[in-house]
């Protein structure tokens, strides 16, 4: 065990309020849990070094801080500040149908109902999901009503001052027939360590637009992840973004509860410098007749490192199952590493399933291509890289939000270097 | 006409009142169809009038339920018989869409097929010496290059070197009775024509076929004997190569039929 | 037509017999006293004894895997006899003609014939029976072209220089649990030298049976190819049909000195067990090559029998522009289980490595691909191309997939594909509208899927994996 992984714990031990049941649920899984080494599966290829090694507090953030301007972006903002939530932000009016609570401040019968969903979706297994469990201050629960359909989307930001140690969690539900979207975005690169968990109950013939920037570099540890149990004919669309940092970790689950519902998944990193990038991205089919698209692609230079474990669990009764996962990586640099780990898992006859992985270089021959006419070396190379993250780009269904990524990650990429 | 009379003598195929479902939905309602020797009937009709159901019901494939009726292939009640063995009688079907078998070559598939055939007859399997004379002279007939011998069963083959591939089965198992599935379906009119002449080169006093289609311009090159249509699981009229081509001329739209049964097209 | 799939796959175990043989065996039990009792037996020299007991020592530190995906009752390794051997052979016989009879005929009819005369020419065998290698044929023709193909107590002793310098150098002692078992507790084995720029003239062969009661099989290959030589080997194996589960720990080290060539290849059929999971062998074995500059190691392994399979044969492709090769058909059924696959580690510049796997999983089986494929900072332009490909027979098997891939070059390639079907309902309605039985019709689905591997088997062995996978599918008529 850390001394880390002991003071959280020692810290979790004095919190008594509504969350206590399943706060205690987790104190014991938490204390039966030893802390990764190399030889833990989900952690073999990221070192949880940094973790051991943060001494932060409550941190420090200027009251002015803001999230990003994303222009033409008309959406109900959420935010989190070093952990807190910000009720004053919170003085906006909601559409009708629409629904966003502070639990602690909520009524007893809702606290009671959140208590029997709040931590259902999001697996056990995640050790910094318990130890979020334990030490989050509150839960916010999002909740759209039976076959509204919410246009404007959220945007939920998690601000991150120096020193910070933060915890953030949200629930959100979309009843039967409902729709909305979520945009979820983690943002600074001061020295701080934060978890942010979702989870997201998306009921029968529900649909959920999803996103989640996990653009936090430098210093900042982030570790968090989204999870979503899917009832039938429900309609996920995710697009996940990734920028690397000292330790940046999402972890995604996908659980299907209903027949005939579909996943899309779209995930891309872009890693410079000694960043390190680690996506685990499960998807359960449990019942059958459901579908799952994922794609994943990366791009690694200089001296970072991607991680990424696709894992597809088709279970015994799930027949008439599509998977398919599709992992590409491009690596620039001889310092830079990529590990990739698709699996299957398959109990079932009657399914389709496929995954592939690459890793590979730039297609030299394209660029001799963009060379032979005129266009210089590292333009080319920006060029082709971007073109193979830009597939992505496009297929985001939210068209502000790609215009508004898009220019980060050209900018992204004219800063990486190939070096050979 | 022969299909309205209740002769049972010489018939190739006889049909009597048949009743089929799939996955509880009733396709065939009643069918009646008597086929000769030597005859070949055409079954034209609309999207999901139940034409490919009839191959299918017929052949025995599973998810195919006989709910009551009777088929009789040159004396002997088929519908009562497991797949192989109404292959094994005499019947042949000419897939629409043949599948592909990865890994298992044209040459190991068709030699199986054809030892099963003349162990069914009674005679002795050929030496692999001559089966691979015999392959390689249906292979010319079909005009499909010898290679295709040693591909894996319908692997990477074009549509039209499908069907021809289909073909050559037909000529080396011999069968009694061929029913063709929509073969002119996904053909340009040459590989049709390679098709249709195969098929005649086929035509003896003692064999018979259903050409199973939507179009009339396969039976412009295999002319046949009768014509029927098929609407809702029923023949609801018969004739003469002439009514073929009224088919053409009007349409489907005479007939009072139900919209296109999508349930058919997935299956298929 | 599942009911007709599980009859197509209803089996016997047509190796399932007992040999009446007079054993010399050791009472069950694992200390230092067995390992100094074994080396006795083999009148080994010191050092041989000395890094017996090392590993034995480093084995007591180690602890078990859970890794693999696979579930058995713990092992007991009191409980099983490390030594077991003809008492016939106590005396080595010098020739054929003194081996006990009833050893021969066991071979041959396990389709094995020892006598040189009625072998198939070209094959050279060594024949394993439980702790001892009984009989090694054609040692003399062999000898005139260079060729050492001995029993590995007998290198020994003869070789001294060449078992030291390279037993343990491609599978270290601490490499994993039951490689270092092995090493402290192997019996026999073969050991195979081909001497610069030699291709060896006869396929070298060698030929495993457990017979014994509760006894382990620890055997032990080593293969040096020296420089520009070229070999093939095969292996093949079997047990009697017991209701106790038995354990077959084997090490098998290849080393592809420059531009040498080894070709590996191996028909697995230990028994393995009953519809219901009782008896069968647990077959953890450890096999790995090294090659140096322009050399090749294949492996091709047919795998049908065992309870659990754990076995990953690997290639270290530490010289530049040398190649490894992995063709793997694995068939699981009734309650077997398998973990297997390969691990590729290059580190020379343009190193090449290809693996074919495919899994068949039937009745309540479970089947998994491992494969990890590393690229070093010193792999320029290396390649991989992985394929992996599951075909699930029934809905109460499963077929799973953990291919681990690491780059470190970013002139690299790494291509991984994996794909996952059943014999589909349209196939074998295909099939059978032309008249083939299902039970044949399965088989010749099965081994289609089966094909890119099987050809890259020696002829005399692809007909005998053919036949292995037909008597799988058929039914005990064939």
């Amino acid at each position: 065990m850390s001394l880390w992984l002991e003071k959280a714990i020692a810290r979790a031990n004095s919190t008594s309020d509504w969350l206590s049941p399943i706060r205690e649920a987790s104190l014991t899984a938490l204390k039966e849990t030893s802390w990764p080494t190399r030889k833990t599966e989900a952690w073999k290829y990221t070192s949880l070094k940094s973790v051991e090694r943060a001494s932060l507090s409550t941190g420090d953030l200027s009251e002015q801080e803001t999230p990003e301007e994303i222009a033409g972006f008309e959406s109900l903002n959420l935010i989190f500040r070093n952990g807190k939530f910000d009720t004053e932000g919170m003085q906006q009016a909601l559409p009708e149908g629409l629904s966003i609570t502070y639990l602690s401040s909520a009524s007893d019968a809702l606290k009671q109902a959140s208590l029997n969903e709040v931590s259902q979706i999001k697996p056990e297994r995640h050790l910094f999901g318990l130890v979020n469990d334990v030490l989050v201050e509150d839960v916010i629960r999002i909740e759209v009503a039976e076959s509204v359909s919410i246009s404007q989307p959220i945007r939920i930001t998690s601000l991150i001052g120096l020193n910070s140690e933060s915890h953030t969690r949200v629930y959100v539900k979309l009843n039967k027939a409902s729709s909305l979207t979520v945009s979820e975005h983690y943002q600074g690169n001061a020295e701080s360590l934060n978890t942010g968990f979702v989870e997201y109950e998306i009921c029968a013939e529900a649909k959920l637009e999803h996103y989640r920037f996990a653009l936090q570099t430098d210093k900042a540890i982030s570790i968090g992840g989204c999870h979503f149990k899917l009832g039938e004919r429900a309609d996920l669309n995710s697009t996940l973004v990734g920028f690397g940092s000292d330790l940046s970790r999402v972890d995604t689950d996908i659980i299907y509860d209903g027949e005939f519902a579909n996943a899309k998944l779209n995930a891309f990193y872009l890693l410079d410098g000694k960043e390190l990038f680690d996506l685990h991205a499960t998807v359960e089919h449990a019942v059958p007749n459901c579908t799952t698209l994922e794609n994943v692609r990366g791009i690694v230079a200089d001296h970072a490192k991607a991680v990424f474990n696709g894992r597809i669990h088709i279970h015994r009764d799930a027949q008439k199952t599509l998977a398919e996962l599709n992992n590409r990586n491009l690596l620039l640099s001889d310092k830079a590493e990529i590990n990739t780990k698709p699996e299957l898992e398959i109990y079932a006859d009657d399914v389709r399933c496929a995954h592939g992985a690459t890793v590979a270089e730039i297609d030299k021959h394209a660029l001799y291509y963009l060379e032979s006419r005129g266009i210089s070396r590292s333009k080319a190379q920006v060029m082709l890289n971007f073109g193979f993250i830009n597939e992505l780009i496009d297929q985001m269904p939210n068209q502000v939000l790609a215009e508004w990524i898009r220019p980060q990650i050209r900018d992204r990429f004219a800063k990486m270097e190939v070096t050979r | 006409m022969s299909n309205t009379t209740s002769s049972t003598e010489n018939s190739m195929l006889k049909i009597t009142d048949l009743h089929a479902s799939v996955e509880e939905k009733n396709i065939l309602k009643g069918l009646n169809l008597d086929v000769k020797p030597g005859e070949v009937h055409a079954i034209m009709g609309p999207n999901g009038a139940g034409k490919s159901t009839t191959g299918y019901v017929l052949s025995g494939r599973e998810g195919y339920t006989v709910e009551q009726g009777s088929a009789l292939l040159d004396g002997v009640e088929i519908l009562d018989l497991e797949a192989e063995d109404r292959a094994r009688a005499g019947l042949f079907l000419a897939f629409q869409y043949p599948v592909e078998i990865p890994g298992v070559s044209n040459l190991e598939f068709l030699k199986s097929s054809v030892d099963a055939q003349r162990e069914a007859r009674g005679e002795e399997a050929y030496t692999s010496a001559e089966f691979l004379k015999v392959a390689k002279e249906a292979c010319k007939q079909v005009n499909l290059p010898l290679a295709f011998l040693k591909r894996g069963v319908n692997e990477g083959f074009s549509g039209g070197e499908k069907k021809r591939n289909e073909l050559m089965q037909m000529i080396l198992l011999k069968p009694k009775l061929c029913i063709l599935d929509e073969t002119d379906s996904g053909l340009d009119i040459d590989a049709m024509q390679v098709v249709a002449n195969g098929v005649n080169s086929q035509r003896s006093p003692d064999r018979s076929f259903i050409i199973v289609t939507h179009y009339q311009r396969l039976l412009d090159y295999i002319k046949p004997d009768f014509v029927h249509v098929l609407s809702d699981g029923k023949i609801v009229k018969s004739g003469d190569a002439s009514l073929a081509k009224e088919l053409e001329a009007e349409g489907y739209s005479w007939i009072h039929n139900e919209p296109a049964d999508e349930l058919e097209g997935d299956l298929l | 037509m599942t009911e007709q799939i599980d009859k197509a796959l209803e089996r016997e175990y047509e190796a399932g017999f007992v040999s009446d043989i007079e054993s010399e065996t050791f009472e069950p039990g694992l200390n230092e006293d067995i390992i100094r009792r074994i080396s006795s037996m083999k009148n080994e020299p010191e050092w041989m004894l000395e890094w017996r007991l090392k590993a034995f020592r480093v084995w007591q530190e180690m602890e078990e895997p859970d890794w693999a995906h696979i579930n058995y009752s713990k092992i007991d390794f009191q409980a099983i006899s490390y030594y077991s051997a003809p008492k016939s052979m106590k005396d080595k016989p010098k020739s054929l003609d003194e081996v006990d009879p009833e050893l021969i005929r066991t071979y041959e009819k396990l389709g094995i014939p020892l006598i040189e005369q009625q072998m198939l020419a070209g094959i050279a065998v060594d024949a394993v029976f439980d702790s001892v290698s009984v009989v090694t044929t054609f040692r003399e023709k062999l000898e005139e072209a260079g060729v050492i193909f001995c029993p590995i107590s007998d290198a020994v002793h003869r070789f001294p220089d060449l078992v030291k310098k390279y037993l343990g150098s491609v599978v270290p002692t601490k490499d994993n649990y039951f490689a270092a078992l092995n090493c402290a507790v192997f019996t026999d084995g073969s050991f195979v030298y081909i001497p610069k720029g030699t291709r060896c003239p006869m396929e070298l062969s060698t030929y495993f049976r457990i017979n014994e009661l509760n006894t382990g099989q620890f055997e032990r290959t080593l293969i040096i190819a020296d420089e520009g030589s070229h070999v093939s080997y095969l292996e093949g194996c079997t047990a009697p049909q017991r209701d106790e589960n038995q354990l077959h720990a084997a090490v098998v080290e290849l080393v592809a000195l420059d531009k040498a060539e080894i070709k590996y290849s191996t028909v697995q059929n230990w028994y393995p067990g009953d519809e219901n999971g009782k008896g069968g062998i647990y077959n953890f074995v450890t096999k790995r090559g090294i090659c140096h500059e322009s050399a090749k190691i294949s492996w091709t392994q047919v795998e049908t029998g065992s309870a659990v399979t754990w076995k990953y044969p690997s290639c270290i492709l530490k010289g530049d522009n040398s190649v490894g090769e992995f063709y793997s058909v694995a068939l699981t059924r009734g309650a077997q289980q398998a973990d297997t696959g390969t691990k590729m580690i290059h580190l020379g510049k343009n190193t090449k490595s290809t693996i074919i796997s495919k899994g068949i999983s039937a009745g309540k089986s479970n089947n998994s691909y491992r494969g990890l494929v590393r690229m070093n900072p010193g792999a320029q332009g290396a390649r991989n191309f992985t394929q992996c490909d599951s075909l699930l027979i029934g809905d109460q098997c499963g077929a799973h997939t953990f291919p681990y891939v690491e780059s470190r070059n970013p002139s690299a390639i790494v291509e991984h594909e994996a794909t996952t079907s059943k014999v589909s309902d349209e196939q074998m309605f295909l099939c059978r509208q032309r008249g083939i039985e299902p039970e044949k019709a399965v088989s010749m689905i099965v081994n289609g899927f089966c094909k890119e591997v099987f050809k890259e088997l020696p002829m005399e062995f692809a007909v005998e994996a053919g036949k292995l996978l037909e008597i799988s599918l058929e039914g005990s008529v064939g």
